[in-house]
């Protein structure tokens, strides 16, 4: 019976109806991208980067464990011993197209030298650009790091 | 000091080791590695590297063994040291009594520190130097083996000042 | 129930238990090797098996029943009805105590050390170890010392378990790292500055329990945890040690020692340990090269081969030579002779540290130990005739100092002074010239008192001979004790009167019934001699009618073709000036090496590439008749080739039957069947030469020598942190100081050395060492290729004005 009645009186219909006219008033969440931009978390996972100590030092000491975590096995990394007797990367490429974006690279790191920057909006041209180089990380790492170094702080605390 | 130190070991060293070997067993030799060293420090003031090689050879040792020996105990000195050699116990009983106050006197009076020597090559002042069992007479020091007790800093003047 | 049983004491054993398990093991045993045997872990840094006791790190503290304190394990002897407890609450206490200890001052440097992932440390630590140090004072840190080009130190990092200082005391047998300091201030260190000299001294890198000493080529190179492992063999000495080579990314980054209890226990040297740098040094040849008017130009395998076949064609077979090197595996040196005797050539031979083969038929089939390796140090007596054991053999010296420790008697006959790392019962140098007559003098000494004799045609000579004072003890010693054995080296096979001074030999060992036994130096000289890369015998020792020309002969009278497998002549044969004039005067000469050298590029036509020893494949036989195989650990240039495949495609392109080998198996198959056990391991002498001695003018003066450690193939010549330990002026001889009076020579200045009509220049050095009347040149070197063999007449002259 009242099956029958709601059947009559397009009752889903209406209903469906009443959450398009209830849409229809509510504030929009869609994003004008790239004019408007989503909010980020200060771990947003996105372009990778190489940083430096203030004093210009490259951070990283060529431990390998990034390369030893990573599941996609996007980093090679070849290290020797610098003049001054130090561990130092010869060679730190990362493929971006392995690369899952996981993060586990910049958890593994003992010396916060591989991180992830909020960037996401970049592009590769020609083949074998999306290897990034060592020289390629470093200059985003310096391009960014004033951001990298706030988000590393606001998220001191839980790490 | 930049005297050169011979290579061979003095007749009056060889003596001693000789001395000394007449009382071990034929097959442990290098028992008479103390006394030998001893001899050497007398001989030269500290322990030179060559003299400790010959010594070495002269006990068919291995050089490394007559330098663990020597760097083990304090009473053997590494490198070139001043004439006398003081030592000033700082350890409970002297440094309840003013030890460390003797201490830091003599420090201001040769104006060295610890384990330097004077510019003269007069004094020498030894590192931290532990419990010599003259509790009794806290604090005291001793200058070259001797023992020089209830020190205050006239003694010390008077102590130090009739060295030669 | 677990049975730990040596069967040394196998009667009397006590029952104990570990954890609850019963186990039995014999009396006296140290509580951590039972428990090791019986698989129950505990934690250790000073321990090891094959070092003596220290107790000094206490990481092993285990609780016993009924002991009122926590006691370490490998101090602590078993004894019956024990009750061991390895993981109770005390003894976890005073582990986790010694732990936090341990770690106060011990750097947290994990990331940057090359120990990290492989540290027993690190994993000790994860296991008993705090996550947070309670100690928030200063770390100590120690200055690195430089103890040389092989091992680098981070001292900050020690612990002082002294397991590096009690290897150079027992198992290096020279003291060379110490404890100075005592308290805070003790260093593991040389204390005055000092290259470790002795040629085991890398094992100190595998046994530093943490990242203190580690390998100073592989220096920050890899992780512990990337490296690929693989198993190999020694590629320099017919030791035949294990090893596991480690790779990464197609490298190899470094060498271990492979456990073998029989062969090398945990242990390797030195050479075999850094030798994988020669194969990346610059001297490696990657491309076929063909000599077209004087002009070296690269070439394609095939065009190369092909006209290398046409070649081989038009010449006689008389007047081909084949020179191989006995550190070819099994697989070339068959394939070569197979190859030379399908050719109808003879001129084959693998024997270029020789000069008399005047009884090459009585040659053993397999000249080898004569023992096992392990029977080495199980020896009462062991006699060495010519050789530099340290420097020829580093492995088999550890084997026979073993014997030394357990109170063996050791004998030394020499024609130089030679460095021995353990206390020797009789170190005799004799003049190169006297020494025949100095062991027939031994050799009538024993016929007197031995309950053998001679045979009767050496009677005439020994009733000449005259025993020295020096030599006396060694014939006493030789017939009273139980396992003796005589053991010929290098320096004898290089004589000119190399038959005699065997034959003389092998009589010594047989009046004393000591084993008799060849210490070959080259990898794989046993197996060159078996599979027939010999002039007058092929596989298998069968005997040929008529023999082709050995070594000398092929030299001698130059042939017009000369095919090298592995040679390196000039530095590899020991006549290297006429090798050099031969190879000039022949109308073809075809290199198939790894490596070129600037004298190849003068007399060769074409050089082939071929697979250095991590590259290739293939199957050596030690010295003591173990056959091992090799494996390729890493990838070569593609344009560098297989030996066997090398030799494959030449049999092809000279079309020749039985060359159509797929895979190396089928030539190892074929070698397998060609083999019988008739050839039996006898080092029986069957005939003798004529032994006729000489006697010199007082005043003549004789040259002697040796290779240096680091010359003696060419993958070691080329790896270069060798090169840099062995830190050799190879510009200086040395001389006595009676001699350099007497010839008006001048210390440090230059002198002339001449041989016949060959002459080269040297620095004269004095030591006193060296026996009045020698004077000793080091071979195997780019100024040694001037001269001719190592024992002969020379005249010095001074060049210099005072």
């Amino acid at each position: 019976m009242i099956h029958f009645l709601k059947s009559f009186s397009l009752w889903e219909l209406l209903k469906g109806l009443s959450v398009t006219r209830k849409k229809l008033v509510a504030k929009k969440i869609t994003i004008q991208y790239p004019e408007d931009k989503t909010p980020q978390s200060p771990r947003f996972r996105g372009l990778h980067a190489l940083r430096r100590y203030p004093s210009g030092e490259e951070r990283c000491i060529g431990c390998k464990l990034c390369e030893a975590v990573c599941p996609a096995l996007a980093i090679t990394i070849d290290t020797d011993e610098r003049d001054d007797g130090t561990r130092r990367t010869t060679r730190y490429d990362i493929d971006l197209f392995k690369c899952i974006f996981c993060g586990f690279c910049e958890e593994a790191c003992p010396v916060d030298a591989i991180v992830e920057t909020r960037n996401f909006e970049y592009h590769f041209e020609n083949r074998g650009e999306q290897v990034m180089k060592k020289q390629d990380l470093l200059e985003i790492g310096a391009k960014y790091e004033e951001q990298i170094a706030q988000d590393r702080e606001t998220d001191a605390m839980y790490r | 000091m930049s005297k050169i130190i011979p290579k061979e070991l003095s007749a009056e060293v060889q003596e001693h080791v000789v001395d000394w070997l007449k009382r071990f067993p034929d097959d442990q030799k290098q028992s008479a590695v103390l006394g030998s060293l001893h001899a050497i420090q007398h001989e030269h003031g500290y322990l030179p590297v060559v003299q400790m090689d010959a010594l070495a050879e002269r006990l068919e040792m291995p050089a490394i063994a007559v330098y663990e020996v020597a760097s083990f105990y304090s009473m053997f000195e590494l490198e070139p040291v001043g004439k006398h050699t003081i030592a000033v116990c700082t350890n409970l009983s002297c440094i309840l009594r003013g030890g460390e106050d003797v201490l830091n006197y003599i420090e201001s009076k040769l104006n060295i520190k610890c384990g330097q020597s004077t510019a003269d090559g007069k004094y020498y002042l030894k590192n931290e130097e532990e419990c010599l069992a003259g509790c009794c007479g806290a604090p005291m020091m001793q200058v070259n083996h001797v023992y020089y007790e209830n020190l205050t800093e006239a003694k010390v003047d008077e102590i130090l000042d009739v060295l030669d | 129930m677990t049975d730990i049983v040596n069967d040394e004491s196998q009667q009397d054993l006590v029952t104990l238990t570990i954890d609850g398990v019963e186990v039995k093991a014999p009396r006296n045993t140290m509580l951590i090797e039972v428990a090791d045997q019986a698989g129950v872990s505990i934690p250790r840094f000073c321990y090891h098996k094959h070092l003596s006791v220290a107790a000094n790190c206490r990481m092993c503290m285990v609780e016993v029943e009924k002991a009122p304190k926590p006691l370490p394990a490998c101090a602590t002897p078993v004894s019956e009805g024990m009750k061991v407890y390895t993981h109770s609450e005390l003894a976890l206490d005073a582990q986790k105590g010694t732990m936090e200890f341990l770690l106060i001052n011990h750097p947290l440097d994990c990331p940057v050390c090359d120990q990290g992932g492989e540290c027993e440390l690190q994993d000790v630590a994860m296991g008993y170890g705090g996550d947070v140090s309670r100690f928030n004072e200063r770390k100590r840190v120690v200055r690195d010392k430089n103890i040389g080009p092989l091992v680098s130190t981070d001292m900050t990092r020690c612990i002082h378990c002294t397991r590096c200082v009690r290897f150079g005391s027992e198992i290096a047998g020279v003291s060379e790292l110490g404890a100075t300091g005592r308290g805070e201030f003790m260093e593991i260190g040389t204390y005055v500055e000092k290259s470790l000299s002795s040629e085991l001294s890398g094992n100190v890198i595998d046994l530093c329990p943490v990242g203190a000493l580690n390998a100073k080529p592989s220096r920050m190179k890899a992780r512990a945890w990337e490296m690929v492992e693989q198993s190999n063999i020694s590629a320099h000495d017919s030791f035949g040690s294990n090893l596991i080579m480690h790779t990464l990314r197609n490298e190899v980054i470094r060498v271990v020692p492979e456990e073998n209890a029989e062969v090398n226990e945990t242990w390797i040297s030195d050479r075999d340990r850094f030798s994988y740098e020669g194969m990346y040094s610059d001297n490696r040849l990657t491309q076929v090269m063909q000599k077209n008017d004087g002009e070296w130009q690269p070439s394609y395998w095939s065009d190369a081969l092909h006209s290398i076949a046409q070649t081989l064609k038009q010449y006689d077979a008389e007047e081909i030579g084949f020179l191989v090197s006995p550190n070819q595996s099994n697989e070339e040196i068959y394939l070569t002779q197979k190859l030379a005797r399908a050719l109808e050539i003879k001129n084959i031979d693998h024997r270029v540290n020789q000069i008399d083969f005047e009884q090459q038929h009585a040659d053993p089939a397999f000249p080898w130990l004569g023992q096992s390796i392990a029977d080495v140090g199980k020896q009462d007596a062991i006699l060495i005739i010519g050789s530099d054991l340290r420097s020829e053999q580093p492995m088999l010296a550890h084997k026979v100092r073993q014997a030394n420790a357990r109170g063996a008697k050791v004998f030394v006959v020499n024609p130089h002074y030679c460095k021995f790392h353990m206390p020797l019962s009789g170190h005799v140098v004799v003049k190169p010239q006297e020494w025949l007559a100095k062991i027939v003098g031994l050799l009538a000494e024993l016929n007197n008192s031995s309950k053998h004799n001679v045979p009767s045609d050496l009677n005439m000579l020994l009733s000449t001979g005259k025993v020295d004072s020096d030599m006396a003890g060694i014939a006493k010693t030789l017939l009273n004790v139980e396992h003796s054995s005589v053991l010929i080296g290098n320096l004898m096979q290089l004589h000119y009167e190399y038959s005699s001074l065997r034959a003389i030999s092998y009589w010594l060992s047989q009046l004393t019934e000591s084993s008799f036994g060849y210490v070959s130096t080259a990898s794989n000289s046993a197996g060159a001699s078996l599979l027939g890369a010999l002039p007058h015998r092929t596989v298998m020792s069968k005997t040929i009618d008529e023999p082709g020309m050995n070594y000398q002969q092929m030299i001698q009278s130059p042939r017009k073709v000369f095919v090298l497998l592995g040679l390196e002549p000039e530095w590899d044969c020991v006549l290297p000036t006429q090798t050099l004039k031969a190879l000039q005067q022949a109308e073809v000469v075809i290199a198939i090496n790894s490596f070129t050298t600037e004298g190849m590029r003068e007399y060769c036509d074409w050089m082939l590439p071929i697979k250095c020893y991590a590259e290739a494949e293939g199957t050596k036989i030690n010295m003591e008749g173990r056959w091992q195989s090799y494996f390729k650990v890493v990838d070569s240039d593609d344009e560098i080739k297989d030996g066997w495949k090398i030799l494959r495609m030449l049999g092809a392109e000279l079309e020749l039957d039985g060359f159509d080998y797929v895979d190396i198996d089928d030539v190892r198959q074929e070698i397998s069947q060609s083999l019988d056990n008739s050839f039996g391991f006898s080092n029986e002498l069957p005939s003798l030469p004529k032994i006729e001695i000489k006697n010199w003018d007082e005043g003549i003066v004789f040259s002697t020598g040796a290779i240096p450690i680091y010359s003696i193939d060419s993958i070691v010549r080329n790896a270069s942190s060798l090169k840099q330990a062995q830190d050799l002026d190879e510009s200086v001889m040395m001389i006595n100081s009676i001699d350099v009076e007497k010839h008006g020579l001048i210390e440090g200045k230059w002198v002339k050395v001449s041989q016949d009509e060959d002459s080269s220049i040297f620095k004269c050095v004095i030591n006193n060492k060296i026996e009045p009347g020698t004077v000793y040149i080091p071979r195997g070197l780019p100024r040694s290729e001037k001269l001719g063999g190592v024992y002969a007449p020379v005249q010095l002259k001074n060049l210099s004005v005072a």
